[in-house]
């Protein structure tokens, strides 16, 4: 049914894609695996006419696409749901849904199409309400108005970028019956992962992609994981990373009952209570939009919480702000680097001044000292080993694990009591991640505790001493890693399973 | 009663240049762009207008090049702010003085002699509609108005449906709130932006001859006089939605119809003060709302489309 | 390189404007050259009339790179030049020194409160700066013509002004020869003040990192309603700093209106000035001299001087979009 031939894409010095092969035949599902940067969204992109390739063909159902925009590709049958969903949060499903569909002529009849959603709706039992608002939808219902709109459009060949980088394991199971009944009435599906498990499956095949190019073609059945993971990553996956096990000091972070309420009054942190030790890392594992960035957000100082207090060190530092926090020995590795932990249009001096300018050494009285900001530029670089032509380059300029390793060279030094490091590999390659990693057990061997905040499981499985699980603002469960079993993780992922707490896992939390 | 139906009337009257401005703004913030230029696209029209009838010897050959000042203008804002993606409020802002030289420069450079010459037209007369006309209150308030009045209150009425049941109107809302979700879904958010400001021209070129052409019967520097900004206000104060609009225009023009009638009383109160009247009322009312209002949600963010 | 060169198309294209009206633009620009270089006498009147312009445009500029929009200048003068009058004229009797300064000051203070109100506004009631201050210009315009109605105007004048203030309240004139005024001098000094605010104290640094990115300045402890609140209280007293110089050097008295078109003026030099205080400086010269070329250029050409705000809408379009378009090409 589709066929893409020699694709290449460059972006500046980026190879995205590299004279791709790619083959979907009619009714299969095809895996497209591959890690961060591997080029399988581009390859996507270009499928669905958003960029354009440099370089190669593409063939669907006999017919060749060029230049072509997603208007285009809609209407030739293709239809792709992207990872970050690509509804009108403010409008109901049935507006989404008549949104850019020609068939329903200029004049809009949204009491017909309402209908035509709740049969397709009952038929693949998707479980939607056409006159509800999107942005009041949890996220795995509004990835099933995402499929709605594609099969009332007539798509013959669906892809889906990550579709399951939002949803909990229940969620998944659902998505991955829809998808098999779309197969079985003869439409193909292209499901982009980097997740092994699900890609296996689900999938009738898979392209393995790694660094633009395609390295592997299999058949799902028979095939080997570490086979698989090989091909994805090129090395052996399992390098072993150095954990001393020790024994915890004292409690240097420790939150208390928080409750914390939204702009809109929902609820997102409630009753949250939990410590991390000297020298522990504590992870919190759950589904990104379970309370994650509200509870990094009042724990660092940036958002109130409604009620509830933190403790740094002992000190009750929950009516002061940011800055008191620092200065409490509270450091932050936040998960957007790029708008949040750093400004890119400034310079590595400054980005590495931005949380200690208004204090000496870089203060003196009412002036900045610019000498001193550059002198200690030079000795972080030094340090972290950050690639750069000097202190003074823009931070824009950097890859995104240099760019990384100047937060953690503004956080860690000073020596933290405390470090808050949200989803701090994202889009990291691995010597990178490896890097971050290391650093963060580097502090907890200095005494630091560290909360980790991540959706990675495998990942929290290498770093914690003890996993927490957040669903809907809750902490579900607090295991030692010793104990952890994955099935139990994904049910309190998805709120299925609640953990009366691991008495010797909980420390004594101080009474209010 | 008659002073209160004859206030109301005179409010409508006055809110019309209003309105239209005000519908165009809506235009254009639905669709994601700032609609800081409808003073100079006001002031665009008003002057085309007069310009184009004194020169042509017909009003509404003056109406039409209005659209045509008032779109010209905009397409300034369309081409800069929403093509080149500089930032939009600046850009309207630039549009504003360019229009107040540009017009000024031309009434001179074009007629006087480096003097400002006084054109004068004869301004549109009101319509009755027969029998309705005669209703107490009622009748005067809305069927004994000029036209352009009527065209306007039309108007509003075709935006709201245009806005809830044509996908013309449903897209431009979804390229308002969010353009990544328009154009995966076959839309093309400039091309609509473009669109939407080039008809906050047009429609507000209109209004500025309702000012010009209408209330005054000529045109002279700088006319406007903020009442674009105040379009702008009224379109913030009913929430970006045509009625809301409509309703925050009749309350500005309630403002400056009372204000004119009370300088004719003798109150102990300065004219300066009264003359406040109007931007004092907007910003109470607008700091009276406060943040309830729902803002188009990308409103001021540019697209950026990747090249192809 | 950029701002040059939009004021060079900007001029091209006025050229062709003037063509179209019939008069030759070598002329023209030759007059409005003549006009406002063409002896000591014109060079100080064209930096008196760029003195407010540089200061407001300062001003204005520290906003943007606050990610401020403040049009207010307009109201924030008159009320300035209004304090100014106020002191000058109840406290005729101090020395020759001091009633200058204590104008100058209560004029910028009266610009801090106008700027600071439309400030608290945003922040308290969520009324978008561009609005809150370009209604608030009205306003403050009225006030002025109000108390120049009562208690400040001179009775029997044909036209709303107050009376001529009295001596020890000018400012000294500094070039003999010339009505050039000591506003220069603040304006110089205003301008390197702001410079080193800007790149050398915490609170510029805290500035640009907001103007930067929001979410890295929460991130980083700024506040970003105490930036807000602090760069247009210092704009509401550079402006109201310059109403009261207009007063005090130039006018010698407040009249009704003299504070027309300094709001969006101030917005055209601050862009022309690439947000900076130092080129603001140019930029503001720039516009002072066009001004004043312009009056002459109308007596000898015959060409309108509303072509001066003809080639400042220009002049802002073209360096808008050369922003635009390179900030365009960052983004892919």
């Amino acid at each position: 049914m589709l066929r893409m031939q020699r694709i290449s894409k460059s972006f500046g010095s980026v190879h995205a894609n590299r004279a791709i092969d790619f083959d979907v035949p009619a009714g299969r599902i095809v895996g497209l695996l591959g890690e961060n940067g591997s080029g399988k969204t581009t390859l996507m992109n270009i499928l669905f006419g958003i960029v354009g390739p440099d370089a190669g063909l593409i063939e669907f159902k006999g017919r060749a696409l060029r230049g072509h925009s997603p208007r285009d590709a809609i209407a030739a049958g293709i239809g792709m749901i992207h990872q970050h969903f690509t509804l009108v949060p403010a409008m109901t499903v049935t507006e989404n849904v008549m949104l850019g569909w020609e068939a329903t002529g200029w004049w809009l009849r949204p009491t017909a199409i309402a209908q035509r959603i709740r049969d397709a709706s009952s038929a693949y039992h998707l479980g939607l309400d056409p006159d509800a608002r999107v942005e009041l939808l949890s996220l795995g219902t509004q990835q099933r108005v995402e499929i709605v709109k594609a099969a009332l459009r007539g798509v013959e060949l669906l892809v889906l970028d990550e579709p399951t980088s939002s949803l909990s394991p229940p969620e998944v199971a659902g998505l991955l019956g829809i998808l098999r009944r779309l197969r079985d009435e003869g439409r193909s599906v292209i499901f982009i992962s980097h997740k092994l498990g699900e890609v296996l499956e689900i999938c009738d095949e898979v392209v393995v992609l790694r660094d633009g190019q395609v390295v592997g073609r299999v058949e799902t059945t028979g095939v080997d994981r570490h086979e698989l993971a090989r091909l994805m990553v090129g090395r052996d996956v399992s390098s072993p990373i150095d954990r001393v096990t020790h024994s915890t000091g004292s409690e240097r972070l420790v939150v208390a009952h928080l409750l914390a309420r939204d702009a809109l009054g929902i609820e997102r942190l409630r009753d949250l209570s939990f410590s991390v030790r000297a020298g522990e890392v504590l992870a919190l594992v759950g589904v990104d939009g379970n309370g994650q960035a509200e509870l990094a957000r009042v724990i660092v100082g940036i958002d109130r919480p409604t009620s509830g207090s933190v403790f740094v060190d002992g000190a009750d530092v929950t009516a002061g702000g940011v800055a008191a926090r620092r200065a409490a020995g509270l450091a932050h590795v936040p998960a957007d680097r790029a708008t949040t932990g750093l400004v890119t249009d400034m310079t590595i001096a400054e980005n590495l001044a931005l949380r200690s300018f208004d204090e000496p050494p870089l203060r003196h009285g009412p002036w900045l000292d610019a000498a001193a900001m550059t002198e200690l530029a030079r000795e972080r670089i030094a340090e972290f080993e950050i690639r750069a032509p000097g202190p003074t380059s823009i931070a824009r300029a950097l890859s995104g694990g240099n760019q990384q390793k100047i937060v953690l060279a503004r956080e860690l030094a000073g020596r933290p009591s405390v470090l808050v490091a949200e989803q701090p590999t994202r889009g990291l390659d691995p010597a990178a991640t490896r890097f971050v990693i290391d650093q963060v057990l580097a502090l907890r061997a200095a005494g630091g505790a560290v909360l980790y905040i991540t959706t990675e499981l495998e990942e929290a499985l290498l770093v914690a001493d003890r996993i927490g699980v957040l669903y809907q603002g809750r902490l579900v469960g607090l295991l030692r890693r010793e104990r952890v079993d994955l099935a139990r993780l994904g049910l309190m992922m998805a709120g299925a399973l609640e953990e009366p707490s691991d008495a010797a896992a909980l420390y004594g939390v101080p009474t209010p | 009663m008659d002073v209160v139906a004859e206030l109301l009337a005179a409010a409508l009257r006055i809110a019309t240049p209003l309105l239209f401005a005000a519908l165009g703004g809506i235009l254009s913030e639905r669709a994601g762009v700032f609609a800081v230029g409808l003073e100079g696209m006001m002031l665009a029209g008003a002057f085309a207008g007069v310009i184009a009838t004194h020169a042509l010897g017909h009003a509404g050959l003056g109406l039409i090049a209005s659209v045509v000042g008032g779109g010209l203008l905009s397409a300034v804002v369309a081409v800069v702010a929403v093509r080149y993606c500089a930032d939009q409020m600046v850009t309207g802002l630039a549009v504003n003085i360019l229009a107040l030289g540009l017009t000024s420069f031309l009434l001179r450079g074009l007629f006087g002699r480096g003097e400002a010459p006084i054109i004068r037209v004869t301004p549109l007369t009101s319509i009755s509609i027969p029998v309705l006309a005669d209703i107490p209150v009622v009748g005067p308030l809305l069927f004994r108005q000029p036209a352009l009045t009527y065209a306007g209150l039309a108007l509003v009425v075709m935006l709201f449906v245009a806005f809830q049941r044509t996908q013309a109107g449903l897209t431009l809302r979804a390229v308002g709130e969010n353009p990544t979700a328009a154009f995966a879904s076959g839309a093309n958010p400039i091309r609509v932006r473009f669109l939407a400001v080039i008809g906050a021209g047009a429609l507000a070129g209109v209004g500025g001859a309702v000012l010009s052409l209408q209330q005054v019967g000529t045109f002279t520097d700088g006319m406007t006089n903020g009442r674009g900004y105040l379009a702008l206000a009224a379109v913030i104060v009913g929430r970006w939605s045509p009625v809301g609009a409509l309703v925050g225009c009749l309350l500005f023009g309630s403002a400056d119809a009372l204000q004119l009638r009370i300088q004719g009383l003798r109150l102990p109160i300065s004219s300066y003060v009264i003359q406040m009247l109007p931007y004092v009322v907007s910003l109470a009312v607008l700091a009276g709302l406060g943040r309830g209002a729902r803002l188009p949600a990308a409103i001021g963010t540019p697209f950026f489309r990747e090249p192809r | 390189m950029r701002p040059v060169l939009a004021v060079a198309l900007a001029l091209a294209m006025t050229a062709l404007l003037i063509a179209a009206a019939g008069k030759n633009p070598l002329l023209a620009y030759a007059a409005l050259g003549r006009g406002a270089l063409g002896s000591w006498d014109r060079i100080g009147v064209g930096l008196n009339k760029a003195t407010p312009y540089v200061l407001t445009g300062i001003g204005v500029a520290l906003c943007f790179r606050a990610r401020v929009i403040n049009i207010g200048g307009e109201g924030q003068i008159a009320l300035g030049g209004l304090a100014a009058t106020w002191i000058a004229l109840t406290f005729p009797q101090a020395p020759p020194v001091v009633l200058p300064l204590l104008a100058l000051t209560a004029g910028a203070l009266a610009g801090t409160g106008w700027a600071a109100l439309a400030a608290a506004i945003r922040l308290h009631r969520g009324v978008h700066e561009v609005l809150g201050t370009l209604l608030l210009n009205f306003v403050g315009v009225l006030i002025v013509s109000e108390a120049l109605q009562g208690a400040l105007g001179e009775p029997g004048a044909g036209f709303p002004q107050s009376p001529l203030l009295p001596r020890a309240s000018w400012l000294p004139r500094v070039l003999s020869g010339s009505d050039l005024h000591a506003g220069i001098l603040i304006a110089l000094i205003v301008v390197v003040a702001a410079h080193a605010l800007l790149w050398r104290t915490p609170f510029g640094f805290r500035m640009r990192v907001l103007g930067a990115s929001v979410p890295a300045a929460v991130y980083a402890g700024i506040s970003p309603p105490g930036v807000l609140l602090g760069v247009m209280s210092l704009a509401g007293a550079l402006a109201g700093l310059a109403g009261a110089i207009e007063v005090l050097g130039v006018h010698y008295r407040l009249i009704d209106g003299f504070s027309h078109g300094f709001g969006f003026n101030a917005v055209a030099i601050a862009l022309l000035g690439a947000l900076n205080p130092i080129t603001v400086l140019p930029a503001g010269l720039f516009f002072g001299f066009l001004e004043t070329g312009a009056l002459a250029m109308q007596r000898a050409v015959g060409v309108p001087t509303p072509l001066v705000a003809v080639i400042q809408g220009l002049t802002m379009i073209f360096i808008l979009s050369a922003m635009g378009l390179s900030a365009r090409r960052s983004k892919v």
